[in-house]
Order: structure tokens, then C-alpha cells, then sequence
């Protein structure tokens, strides 16, 4: 074993999180190595997650355009498609997206390697290439952002063939004529109302009432709505006993009721599980949790104070934003640089179809901390730009203190909610009124409006609980 | 059909010239392994019969395979979508009908025979079952769906057969003894394109068709390089378990294609461990 290459910060893992701590300490003079166990960089948010998923998601949306054009025109499409088809410009989306990124690191002198990494001590890793050669590595800090995979619970034969995960799905050759979605998480939803608007009769299965439990209840019943119009169903309240594939063409979901639920294919979306086995992390004395994530500190340290775990591998929701938050963060932190507080503003972004987007407070959050804070709504029908987009069922709400002064969050469901969160993100970082989005002009026709509309529905009851008041 | 008396080198040239000829012109025609279509109507008139048997049966021929696949697809049906796997077959049209289906393509060709490479058809077939095979643990191993790696690995030598029974005709009929070696060569040469105007004329998924055609030079594959990486592997795979003389084990893992698909030296430790499983799963196939 020839000496160990030594740098500044070694950084195990090139998803959106890595990549981040990665620019990060380049960008700050660092001597950085970053190490990917797979070809590509980018991490599952690029080969098997949000890029492949929003990709589909892309497709489907088109595709229901054009159907809805179809009627107007009077064209029609073929009826079923091959997935392939579908995701005809992932290839060339990743292939951009990969370009990019190597162009980053590069720019930024990073050396990035290829192979599979594990901790032979704190500060000492080793590191072996995909033709079996061993080369160790030493750093000062180590940044671990080895992301996470989906969870196959014992109980649900997931074979990649009838019974899939998130990784596999994707991989489909063919459309099934039927779906049936175990778990009413992020990827499930996005899942179910993405192959539900595509044709697809989806069965999406949980424990939960209802779906997306940290969301708005308000913007998850138009979520299921959508489900139901495209002819799909949620079943909630439902624990499942057994899954099988019936060796013919279908998988059998026994539920506890007794009811079997039959369909041609399954996704299997119950969470996902940090990617820790390989990196021999008890080398290096860091702890793991019961639930196999690595306890960290606001600025992702672990109980190792140079080792520091970013992404999926610390916490849920797995989101590339936050992820790529934390990995700047961490550096930032080893680097005794100025941290700042984003962390406490990140937006959620759901890509189901409609999407839902959500930043500050929701009002169930609002009521418990203000008892009697005032919400204002602006329905998208409301706004030209929805009735023009055909994209009418959509929803804003905003949810500002007692006295209708203070915003404290926003939530929206509908076309380009996710976008259109960002606008009450910099509302809240600049403790922006409510009114102040009354004393603002926005462009015509845009939903931005709607942030207007629902600003004035709050001083309307402000107007009316003063008027009460003074009654 | 093996012969003491050499064919002189311009005869073999002129052999391989209306080998060519044929290929080019389309001249090929699938063949049928009577043996497992008489099998799948024996199934379909067992009282005991179901749906899974009758799919593990036609799974077990790749010619009868991909001619069911060819049929399902065809107006005759006019499926509501494509027909890509057996599965999705059985699902589509049920028993009854997958078995005329059957039936209907033993008709059709008759027999597949090559008088004198009984063995060598057999080892082709035995083969692609274990590439097929191989496929689905690779792609198990890559979290891909593994109903598109097993279409690609079984179909993926499916010109080999073909120009086997081509190149064995014309040698008939011009009364040429051919060498084994010749028509490895010539089985080897031709057979990716032989197997890519079947999978166009059958109009096999393009993934499928796109393996077949690159599998063995993936790095010209513009599309569905992940496809035709798996098949590679998997037909390395397939040559090491069955032919272990000429695919040994250093030759098997001395190969680029394993760091292309990311796969580190221990996953090829845990493939080589699915070896005894693939093979049971050959010779439960046993043609």
C-alpha cells in the first residue's frame, strides 16, 4: 500500500449533498477529494430519483395537454406507451446535468474519484476502484453524504419484476393497467398521481386517513381529488398482511379487512434507509442510530467533531435542497465560516400532480402556537393565468399572526406551486406584512396574484374582527 | 456435417457471399422448436394447467418466445398495449388463446432442424436461457427492472440459430462441407444483424432490439447503453458457466464491460455465487 494521498477535506458521496460540501471547501481554498462508488456523479436524485421521476412527470403532463388539446384539434394519441417512450429525454437531461456538474468540480479543482469507500480510522479512509485496486486517503475533515436506497421491508417480496421499488420502477418496459402504491409518502404520491394521470388505475395504500401527514390537509384533499378524477383511488386506514405475486399476472395485496387488491404491478415506497453498511463507520467511532441514521448537531456534525454526515443519512424528507443545504452548511461550519440560518426556511416542494409547495407555518402549526391566527386563500380560479393554463384547481393560503400583520407561512397546491413558494420564502427572510404584498404590482396574468388576493382576504378579516371589535 | 475433403477457399468465399446475400435481403426465416410447441398444447389440455405453467414453458424456448411476443402484437389481437413479456401476454390474452398462439407458430415453421448441429442448436439455446437468466440477477444486483434484462439476454444471440440453419442449407444445396469453426465464425459475424432485422421485423422493444444489435459493442449503443451493458455481462456470464474452457474465470472478469456497469469485484464474486442457481434453471429447461 503505497502512502495515503492527504487533503484537506475527503467528502464520501457525490449526490447533491457531497457535491455542495465538495464546492464548497474548494471554494474556499481546500485542497477537497470526492468519492463516488458509482460512475456518474450526482447521487440517486439523478439516475433513480428526482431527475428520472420529474422526467416522467414532465411526460405525463405533456401528454395530458395534448389529450386535452386532442378534443379541441381533434388529433388523438396512441393509446399506451412503452415507458422508454416516456422518458425519451432523461437520457439527454442526465447527460446535461452530469456534463455540468463535472464542469463544476473541475472549474473548482476537485479531485473526484471513483470507487467505494470505508473508514479504517477517523481520519483515514480507503478507498477501493471498480478494477479492485486499494488507495487510502487521509483528511482533516470528512464530510459522509452516502445518501440512502429504498426500504424493502421483510414482509413484501420486492423481485425488481412484478413487485418494485423506486429504483426499479422506472425501469418498466410497459404501461400497467394497474398500480398499486404501498406507502403515502413523498415518492408514493408523486408516484401514484404521476402513473394516474397516464392511465394507470392506482391504488395508493397507507395506514394514515389521508396521505402526505405533514402537509396541509387542505392541499392533500385536492391532491386526492386529482387522484379520484383520474380514476384512482386512496385507501387510507389500512394495514396490509400479506403481498404477493400470484405467478400469473397479478400482484395480490391482502389487506387486514380481508379485502385482496389485484393489480399487474406494485410500488413498494415505505421510506428509504441510509446507505452506512459499507463505510465501516464504527472505524472511526461514529454512532448510528436505532433507525440507522447518524445523529448530528444544526450544522450536521457528528459525535466525531471533524466527521460530519449530510442528505438522506441524517433525516427524512429526502430532498435534494435540503440535502445540498446541509452540505454547504457543514463545510461552511468545519471552515469556521459564517453559517446563517437558511436551514430554518427551507421550502418543501412535492412534485404530485397537482404539486404542493410549502413554506413557514402551516395553519394547524399556526393555531397551535397563535390559537386564533387568520388564514387568507386565493383559489387559482380566480387568477386569468390558471383559466388560460386550463390549470384552475389550485389553491394559496397564507397564514399570518392574529393580527394580520406578520406572515408566518405559506401553502399552495396547484400548477407551478413549487415555484411560486419562493415568493413567500423571501417574504418571510424579509419579514415582509401582508400588506406588503398588497402595495406591490405584479405582472398580469401571473399566479403570483394569488399571493394578492389571499394578502386581501386577511385584511378583509382584520377589516371584520376590528368591526366586531368595535361592535 | 463434417467432412475430410476441405471446400476450396473460393467455394467458402462463394458460400459466405449468398449468406450475406440472403441477410441482406431478408431472406431468414424464424424457426420454431416443434418439441416445445407440442409441449405448450400438452399443457393447455391438462385439466391441471394454469397460466404460470403454460409462461415458464413458452419461457423455456426463446425462437417460441419471441414468436408469441411477435403474434400478441400482431392486428390479428390488436392488444391495447404493446405485448412485452410472457407475462404480460398471459395477462392480456389468458391460456386459450396463448396457446393457439402457439400452436399457430409450430405451424407455421414446422420444424426448427439443422441436421448434423443437434448439439450446437442445444448449446445455443442452453445459452441464451442462461444468459436470460444471468440478466435478471445482474439487473436485481443494479435495482433495474429485471422483465426487460431477461427479454435481452434470452433474445439476445437469437440470430445465432438462424444463421446456423441458413448457412447449413446453402451448404447443402451447393453440397459444401462446412467446419464448425467456419460457422462459429460466421454465426458470431453475422448474428447481430441477423438478430436485429428479427427484432425489427417483429417489432420487439427497441431496448431489446437495441441490445441485440450492440450488446458486444455497447460503446456505439446511443440509447439504452444501460440494456446492453447488462446483456454483455450476462452473456459472459452464460460463456463461463457453460463453456468454462473458453470463458474462464480470469478471461470472464478481464473484461471492461463489469467497471462499465459499476460492478466491483465483489459483485462478481456474488453473480459467480448465483452459478449452480442459473445452471438448475438451464437444465430444468433441458430441450
Amino acid at each position: 500500500m503505497s502512502t495515503p494521498s492527504t487533503y484537506d477535506i475527503i467528502v464520501i458521496g457525490a449526490g447533491p449533498a457531497g457535491q455542495k460540501a465538495a464546492v464548497q471547501g474548494a471554494k474556499a481554498g481546500k485542497r477537497v477529494a470526492l468519492i463516488e462508488r458509482e460512475r456518474g456523479i450526482g447521487g440517486s436524485c439523478v439516475y433513480r430519483g428526482t431527475i428520472p421521476s420529474k422526467t416522467l412527470r414532465e411526460s405525463a403532463l405533456q401528454l395530458d395537454r395534448l389529450k386535452r388539446a386532442g378534443e379541441v384539434f381533434q388529433f388523438s394519441l396512441k393509446p399506451d406507451m412503452h415507458i422508454a417512450t416516456l422518458l425519451s429525454r432523461l437520457e439527454q437531461v442526465v447527460q446535461a446535468h452530469d456534463s455540468f456538474m463535472s464542469q463544476q468540480l473541475r472549474r473548482n479543482g476537485i479531485s473526484l474519484l471513483h470507487g467505494r469507500a470505508h473508514f479504517l480510522n477517523d481520519h483515514t479512509i480507503e478507498m477501493q476502484t471498480v478494477d479492485g485496486a486499494q488507495q487510502q486517503l487521509t483528511a482533516g475533515t470528512i464530510v459522509v453524504g452516502t445518501g440512502s436506497r429504498p426500504r424493502s421491508p421483510q414482509e413484501i417480496p420486492v423481485d425488481h419484476e412484478h413487485i418494485l421499488d423506486s429504483d426499479s420502477l422506472l425501469s418498466m418496459m410497459y404501461l400497467p393497467q394497474s398500480l398499486t402504491v404501498i406507502g403515502g409518502g413523498v415518492i408514493g404520491c408523486e408516484y401514484a398521481s404521476i402513473f394516474a394521470l397516464l392511465g394507470v388505475e392506482v391504488t395508493l395504500i397507507d395506514r394514515a386517513p389521508y396521505p402526505l401527514q405533514f402537509m396541509d390537509r387542505e392541499l392533500v384533499d385536492q391532491f386526492v381529488q386529482g387522484l379520484e378524477q383520474c380514476g384512482s383511488h386512496y385507501r387510507g386506514e389500512c394495514q396490509i398482511t400479506q403481498v404477493r405475486w400470484d405467478q400469473v399476472a397479478h400482484v395480490l395485496t391482502t389487506l387486514h379487512d380481508g379485502t385482496v387488491v389485484k393489480s399487474e404491478k406494485m410500488l413498494v415506497a415505505l421510506g428509504r434507509q441510509a446507505n452506512i453498511e459499507d463505510l465501516g463507520l464504527e472505524a472511526a467511532g461514529v454512532t448510528v442510530s436505532d433507525k440507522g441514521l447518524i445523529p448530528v448537531n444544526q450544522y450536521c456534525q457528528t459525535n466525531i467533531e471533524h466527521i460530519y454526515a449530510v442528505g438522506d443519512m441524517v433525516s427524512g424528507p429526502a430532498l435534494a435542497s435540503k440535502a445540498m443545504e446541509q452540505g454547504r452548511r457543514a463545510v461552511r461550519h468545519a471552515l469556521n465560516l459564517p453559517v446563517g440560518d437558511a436551514a430554518s426556511t427551507i421550502p418543501l416542494g412535492i412534485y404530485t400532480i397537482p404539486e404542493m409547495a410549502s413554506i413557514g407555518l402551516d395553519e394547524k402549526s399556526a393555531r397551535e402556537r397563535y390559537k386564533d391566527p387568520l388564514i387568507g386563500r386565493a383559489k387559482f380560479e380566480e387568477v386569468a393565468r390558471a383559466q388560460i393554463s386550463g390549470a384552475s384547481h389550485g389553491l394559496l393560503k397564507m397564514v399570518a399572526d392574529p393580527d394580520g400583520d406578520r406572515l408566518l407561512g405559506v401553502q399552495i397546491v396547484g400548477d407551478s406551486a413549487t415555484e411560486l413558494v419562493h415568493l413567500g420564502q423571501l417574504a418571510l427572510q424579509s419579514s415582509a406584512t401582508v400588506e406588503s404584498f398588497i402595495d406591490n404590482v405584479f405582472n398580469f396574468p401571473t399566479y403570483a396574484e394569488t399571493y394578492r388576493i389571499a394578502a386581501l382576504d386577511i385584511l378583509g378579516q382584520v377589516a371584520k374582527r376590528r368591526a366586531a371589535k368595535a361592535a | 456435417m463434417p467432412s475430410d475433403i476441405q471446400p476450396a477457399a473460393s467455394q467458402l468465399e462463394q458460400l459466405e457471399q449468398a449468406l450475406v446475400q440472403k441477410i441482406k435481403t431478408g431472406d431468414v426465416e424464424l424457426p420454431l422448436l416443434p418439441q416445445a410447441a407440442s409441449k405448450v398444447m400438452a399443457l393447455a389440455s391438462d385439466p391441471n394447467a394454469d397460466a404460470a405453467k403454460l409462461s415458464a414453458l413458452i419461457h423455456q424456448d426463446q425462437a417460441l418466445a419471441a414468436h408469441v411476443l411477435r403474434i400478441a402484437n400482431s392486428p390479428a389481437y390488436m392488444p391495447r398495449s404493446p405485448v412485452v413479456s410472457l407475462q404480460h401476454a398471459v395477462a392480456m390474452l389468458g391460456i386459450t388463446l396463448l396457446s393457439e398462439i402457439a400452436f399457430t407458430a409450430s405451424l407455421k415453421t414446422g420444424a426448427f432442424k439443422v441436421p448434423g448441429y443437434e448439439d450446437d442448436v442445444k448449446q445455443l439455446w442452453r445459452h441464451s436461457l442462461a444468459s436470460g437468466a444471468f440478466a435478471k440477477e445482474v439487473a436485481r444486483m443494479r435495482r433495474v427492472n429485471v422483465e426487460s434484462a431477461y427479454l435481452c439476454g434470452l433474445l439476445h444471440a437469437i440470430g445465432k440459430p438462424v444463421v446456423l440453419r441458413t448457412a447449413t442449407t446453402l451448404a447443402s444445396q451447393q453440397r459444401i462441407a462446412l467446419e464448425k469453426p467456419v460457422l462459429s465464425g460466421w454465426m458470431a459475424g453475422y448474428h447481430t444483424e441477423v438478430g436485429s432485422m428479427i427484432a425489427d421485423k417483429w417489432g420487439l422493444p427497441k431496448q431489446v432490439a437495441v441490445a441485440i444489435q450492440y450488446y458486444g459493442d455497447y460503446d456505439h449503443a446511443t440509447e439504452f447503453r444501460q440494456e446492453c451493458l447488462l446483456t454483455c455481462v450476462a452473456n459472459r456470464l452464460a460463456s463461463h458457466l457453460l463453456t468454462p474452457d473458453e470463458m474462464p474465470e480470469d478471461t470472464l472478469r478481464d473484461h471492461s464491460v463489469f467497471a462499465e456497469l459499476n460492478l466491483y469485484p465483489q459483485d462478481i464474486d456474488t453473480l459467480l455465487l448465483t452459478k449452480d442457481q442459473v445452471l438448475t434453471i438451464v437444465n430444468a429447461m433441458n430441450l
